[in-house]
């Protein structure tokens, strides 16, 4: 097929937003159209997890502009993600087609890729995300874990210590940033033991506290593997633990039957084969 | 000798090599006459290896932090101006 009339040549000068993934592993996981993004677009802003995965990036355009400078230790990372917006904004403000490219999916524990794309669409542009493999996504393939099974809860770590938090642990439980829970500045890179016991206080309300927890990190470059390890959760607190590791919860108690609603539908049930035998 | 940024793209995408043992990725590496750092990641299974080629680079720690566990923090002043990166990045960057 000649798809050549498809790729209509877009010259307006009306600066747009496209924010897209890159995936978890280099070569796998980018899509056809988060690649046209890129390639299309005038300036691409980055914020990647991985170098090397940033080399490769800069082989698909010529101006990759990494927004890793702009993170400084003892700096709110707030101040740093409205930082990149702003930087994302001037260019689409001056009319260029910009492409904003983050690890994973733009749209996963990522603030600034939503941020933008809400101002740019305030402002009249066009903006939109297109969705990428996220590290969640590795660990359901990774660890064998379907979260329609027994449900799961997907939690910031430090979240469940800053605000009153409801855990249900009959599902499973996923907590993104471990390695710097407990970080009330979002200045630091990185928090030590003492702010994890403070986490393992918090989820021993829930669970056992030789329970098991997996603690994951996928891979970002295709000689890897996958690492998984397995700990009680008293443990937690002292080992070695990187900020690019996420930890889950498996369920710790069986589903319980709700009698109050299957009575309801048993009613219902009734009901209908009630009605059922007056039509017949 | 093949360049080690479109080695791992291939590698990447070929259901054959992806999940390759280390012995048979070795051979294929030969063969495409890969550089030592990367040969020597892959036999060893420590990616790490790679930062003889690339620097120390891989993990770029703060810039996989993307999402704020909070967001009640007061705006200062709308930066309307695209700032400046920190003139001073961390040391242990690029
Ligand atoms: C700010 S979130 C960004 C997530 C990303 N947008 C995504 O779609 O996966 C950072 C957290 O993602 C998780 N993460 C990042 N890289 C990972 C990896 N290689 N394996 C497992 N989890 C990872 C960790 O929980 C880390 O603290």
């Amino acid at each position: 097929m000649d798809t050549s009339a498809l790729t209509h040549s877009n010259n307006t000068c009306r600066g747009s937003l496209a924010c897209v993934g890159m995936g978890m592993t280099l070569g796998s996981h980018l899509t056809p159209l988060a690649r046209s993004h890129i390639e299309r677009a005038d300036v691409v802003f980055a914020a990647l997890s991985d170098g090397i995965v940033e080399k490769w990036l800069q082989r698909l355009h010529p101006d990759v502009r990494s927004l890793q400078p702009y993170y400084q230790e003892g700096k709110s990372r707030l101040k740093t993600y409205r930082e990149w917006v702003a930087l994302i904004m001037a260019e689409v403000r001056a009319g260029k087609r910009v492409c904003g490219v983050f690890y994973g999916h733009p749209g996963i524990f990522a603030w600034s890729p939503h941020k933008a794309i809400e101002m740019a669409r305030a402002e009249g542009y066009e903006a939109h995300m297109e969705p990428g493999i996220s590290a969640e996504d590795c660990l359901y393939a990774d660890l064998g874990i379907d979260p329609g099974r027994f449900g799961c809860q997907h939690f910031e770590a430090s979240q469940l210590l800053f605000y009153e938090r409801r855990i249900d642990p009959a599902g499973y439980l996923v907590l993104w940033q471990v390695g710097l829970v407990g970080d009330w500045s979002l200045a630091r890179f990185q928090t030590g033991p003492a702010y994890r016991q403070v986490l393992v206080d918090r989820l021993s309300q829930d669970y056992p506290l030789d329970h098991e927890v997996i603690v994951y990190r996928g891979a970002t470059l295709p000689i890897e593997k996958p690492r998984v390890r397995r700990v009680a959760l008293c443990d937690l607190p002292n080992i070695p633990l990187t900020v690019e590791e996420t930890v889950v919860l498996p369920p710790a108690e069986p589903l319980r039957l709700n009698l109050a609603m299957r009575e309801r539908l048993d009613a219902l049930d009734a009901l209908e084969k009630a009605g059922k035998e007056v039509q017949a | 000798m093949t360049d080690t940024i479109d080695l791992l793209e291939a590698i990447g995408q070929d259901a054959s090599l992806r999940h390759a043992s280390a012995e048979d990725l070795g051979k294929v590496l030969a063969q495409a006459q890969a550089s030592e750092a990367l040969t020597a990641a892959v036999a060893s299974g420590d990616s790490t290896r790679l930062s003889a080629e690339f620097g120390l680079m891989q993990n770029k720690t703060p810039e996989g932090i993307l999402s704020p566990a909070r967001e009640d923090e007061p705006e200062e002043e709308d930066p309307l101006e695209a700032p400046v990166p920190d003139a001073n990045p961390l040391p242990s960057q690029k």
